[in-house]
């Protein structure tokens, strides 16, 4: 009897344990739907910088290089790693064979060419690189050779990102309005609905690479059927479908909601950590703030951690440090970051009198579209009063405010956020052009030293050198780290948390 | 009565023109715009231009507005700056569902309002008139999305009766889509239904006061029938005016509800035109709702001549 009951208890057991191999073994087939904070504004990831369209598009457009484990540049549409030569001036990328686009011709060096061409004429960043960029040629048609006037490091980070992306479609499709979404990655484009959804199908002919997967980069594999990116602007929303089990995957969630996705049957949260950082981005072109000693006493008066806890309330999803890189990134340095965090109002007081400040009106615009963004300038402006600086807060929609700052006579600061970019270049306090207009000649030898740089270990030194300027010369206020809320179903099995999530690889468990 | 409908028409065309010409000139007046919020946060201003002057909206505002008009006459609503498709194709994509949803949440309103506001003013002052005012001062007091997140914790979350949001997935059939309108219409039938019972109540209470209804009354004829023959049909006229108003407002777009549920329905298209700053969808999608208000009004005021036969109209 007991070897009866042994032996049915050994076959239950082994039956179990098939069951659980079963689940974590990956499965063609079914359809997810993906709850997006919104409707993308194009699908062309080229002409946007907007996180929703990256995240959409890098499901069916493919870049040569992308971004693997601890943000590395890996190849994708390359068969390696470029090859630079000439002093950091040539760029020689060996393109990978038998690559088939969606309408089922085969990706040659032509095509390249002509998709790098338009993104140097149409897509922000691409434009950005085409400042360097001499000549985009292809030797043969498996090889491409980029060749710049002065070395460029970030090259290979522009040709990496997912947004403002340097996609490859068919040299006769590569118009710089696209007609139609033909590319090489694993899913296609099949229908939108606007406000609706994008839906997108299988491509059966993707060829993936053969190297192990590491977040965007290695082999890619479709294993659903289908994927379905339903817009839902409103958080609770999403909250609700994922609490209810409609959407396999619910992105960008308020942090309240995470007791409630805890413990639940047909979701769990997601945390992406440490996803980016609030940011107070300051005027130093024009107006009150342009005067560096006002920018000083600015800093001096904030409390970055009380902030972020207004911003954010529960510990598990902020972290207050000064340094603009979060540990863990290889940019990551304190040098400086001990003037962060202060909150010290009679310093900021004598520091502003001493610079010359006399009461003008500093305006600070901010959104209630981004609620944390609000709560922190709430907090900032009573920190700021009590340092006895003039604050008008002015709230307006994320449009206004992000048409505003574009005129440096509208503003003296706003908040903004940014995830944490792989290359500290494409941040917008590095970008002369870019709202605060940041340009003194530090920052612009810097700037140009670490450009140029294309030793990694030599760019981080003079990265922490930037940093120290950055503290000084106080062109923004970095406020602190925080983490990303999502949620998924448990169906849902291979996920990866990442900055702009990917469903390949991912399969649904039976 | 014919010469009152053109009359009527032609003034429309007066009221279009001043809505079409507020429009223009409200989407100009607001601060952002479509290039910047297409391009992206990190979109240099010489990007932004750039998309302006592609876009045509670097152009004076006397020529656009000309422009505008001129292919306003011809019907053309122009082009949306996101969708990918003209502004009267995007306004039919959303035609469905706030159709529907209307004819939903109309139906559930009245089916609770008048039954309800006839209860109320026959058994003035009594228990259930107390109630029946009370529920519909609440109502009228809830706001719409915390009864439709209510709605979504209870029927979808706990219960899994219904789908939290969305509009069935892509070929769902037209069952499968209404009944992704059963909560939403839900949500609207009650709220509206709050005003329809107030309205309900009142003018019975003025008809049944009449001269009339005494007499039926002292006639010996059923209290039903009195109630529901003779003092309904006289009280129907404000009745209608108020479900007309309510009927308009949803054609319009129950914005907030379409907002919460997730409905491609033309008050999610305005909502989304707005943040996106898609000018051609704001305008016309205005000049649209405008006509829905007039025509709707207009057609109230025919039915008038049905209920009530000493209605003339010259």
């Amino acid at each position: 009897m007991r070897k009866i009951l042994t032996a049915s208890l050994a076959g239950l057991l082994a039956a179990g344990a098939a069951t659980a191999a079963l689940a974590q073994e990956p499965r063609r087939g079914g359809v997810i739907n993906v709850a997006t904070i919104g409707e993308p504004p194009t699908l062309d990831p080229s002409v946007s910088t907007t996180d929703v369209v990256g995240m959409i598009s890098l499901h069916y457009f493919e870049t040569l290089y992308t971004f693997g484990t601890d943000w590395k540049i890996v190849p994708l549409l390359a068969a390696g790693d470029a090859q630079i030569s000439d002093g950091g001036k040539v760029y020689t990328i060996p393109l990978r064979t038998g690559v088939k686009f969606h309408d089922g011709s085969t990706m040659t060096s032509a095509d390249v060419v002509a998709s790098l061409k338009r993104w140097m004429d149409v897509a922000v960043r691409g434009k950005q690189a085409a400042a360097f960029i001499t000549d985009v040629a292809a030797p043969d048609p498996n090889t491409v050779r980029i060749t710049l006037k002065e070395p460029y490091a970030p090259l290979l980070s522009l040709l990496s990102l997912p947004t403002s992306a340097a996609i490859v479609v068919p040299a006769s499709k590569a118009q710089a309005q696209l007609a139609e979404i033909v590319g090489t990655g694993p899913y296609r484009f099949r229908e939108r609905q606007p406000d609706r959804y994008v839906l997108l199908t299988r491509f059966d002919d993707y060829v993936a690479r053969d190297d192990a997967a590491q977040v965007y980069g290695g082999k890619r594999t479709a294993w659903l059927d289908e994927i379905r990116f339903v817009p839902v602007p409103n958080a609770n929303t999403r909250v609700e479908g994922a609490l209810a089990g409609q959407y396999a995957y619910a992105d960008s969630l308020p942090v309240e909601a995470f007791p409630s996705l805890r413990g639940q049957a047909r979701t769990e949260p997601v945390v992406l950590a440490p996803f980016g950082w609030p940011v107070m981005t300051i005027n130093t072109r024009q107006g009150t703030l342009a005067n560096q000693g006002v920018r000083q006493a600015i800093q001096t008066a904030l409390k970055p951690s009380d902030m972020l806890e207004a911003a954010f309330g529960d510990k598990a999803f902020f972290k207050p440090e000064g340094a603009l890189y979060a540990e863990g990134f290889i940019w990551h340095s304190k040098n400086g970051v001990e003037v962060y965090d202060q909150g010290n109002a009679a310093k900021a007081r004598e520091m502003a009198r001493a610079a010359g400040y006399n009461g003008q009106p500093i305006r600070i615009l901010t959104t209630q579209q981004f609620e944390f963004h609000f709560r922190m300038a709430q907090v900032a402006v009573e920190y700021l009063r009590q340092a006895g600086f003039n604050i008008d807060l002015q709230v307006s929609d994320w449009a206004t405010l992000t048409q505003r700052r574009t005129d440096p006579a509208l503003w003296e600061a706003f908040f903004t956020h940014s995830p944490f970019l792989p290359e500290p270049a494409l941040n917008g306090y590095l970008n002369d052009q870019s709202p605060g207009w940041w340009s003194t000649p530090e920052r612009n030898r810097l700037v140009a030293a670490f450009n140029q740089e294309s030793d990694t270990a030599k760019r981080v030194a003079v990265f922490a050198d930037l940093q120290k300027v950055v503290f000084e010369q106080v062109p923004i206020i970095k406020i602190g780290n925080f983490n990303a809320l999502a949620a998924k179903s448990p169906q849902l099995q291979g996920l990866t948390p990442a900055a702009w999530p990917f469903f390949w690889n991912t399969w649904l468990k039976p | 009565m014919r010469r009152y409908v053109v009359d009527r028409l032609l003034g429309m065309v007066l009221v279009m023109l001043v809505v079409a010409t507020m429009a223009f000139l409200i989407v100009r007046v607001i601060p952002g715009d479509p290039a910047g919020i297409m391009l992206g946060p990190d979109a240099t201003p010489a990007d932004v231009a750039g998309l302006r002057t592609r876009l045509g909206l670097d152009r004076p505002i006397p020529v656009q507005y000309v422009i505008f008009l001129r292919d306003l006459v011809v019907g053309d609503l122009g082009q949306s700056i996101f969708l990918g498709r003209s502004v009267l194709q995007a306004l039919a994509d959303r035609t469905e569902p706030t159709l529907a949803l209307t004819l939903m949440a109309t139906l559930i309103a009245l089916a609770i309002g008048i039954p309800a506001g006839i209860v109320a003013a026959v058994r003035r002052g009594g228990a259930l008139d107390q109630t029946t005012r009370g529920l519909a001062m609440l109502g009228a007091s809830i706001p719409s999305f915390w009864l439709a997140l209510l709605f979504m914790q209870t029927f979808a979350v706990a219960l899994g009766w219904f789908p939290v949001a969305g509009y069935g997935e892509p070929g769902a059939p037209f069952l499968e889509r209404m009944r992704h309108l059963i909560m939403p219409a839900v949500v609207l039938g009650l709220i509206s239904s709050a005003l329809i019972t107030r309205f309900t109540r009142a003018s019975m209470l003025d008809v049944l006061g009449e001269d009339y209804v005494r007499t039926a009354r002292s006639k010996g004829l059923a209290e039903r029938v009195v109630v529901m023959k003779h003092a309904l049909r006289n009280a129907m006229i404000p009745i209608l005016t108020v479900v007309g108003l309510t009927v308009a407002v949803l054609l319009g777009g129950a914005v907030v509800t379409e907002t919460v549920f997730g409905l491609p329905g033309v008050g999610n298209l305005v909502v989304q035109a707005v943040l996106r700053r898609d000018y051609p969808v704001i305008q016309g999608a205005l000049i649209v709702i405008a006509g829905i208000y007039v025509l709707v009004n207009l057609v109230i005021d025919l039915l008038y001549t049905l209920i009530d036969p000493r209605v003339r109209y010259r």
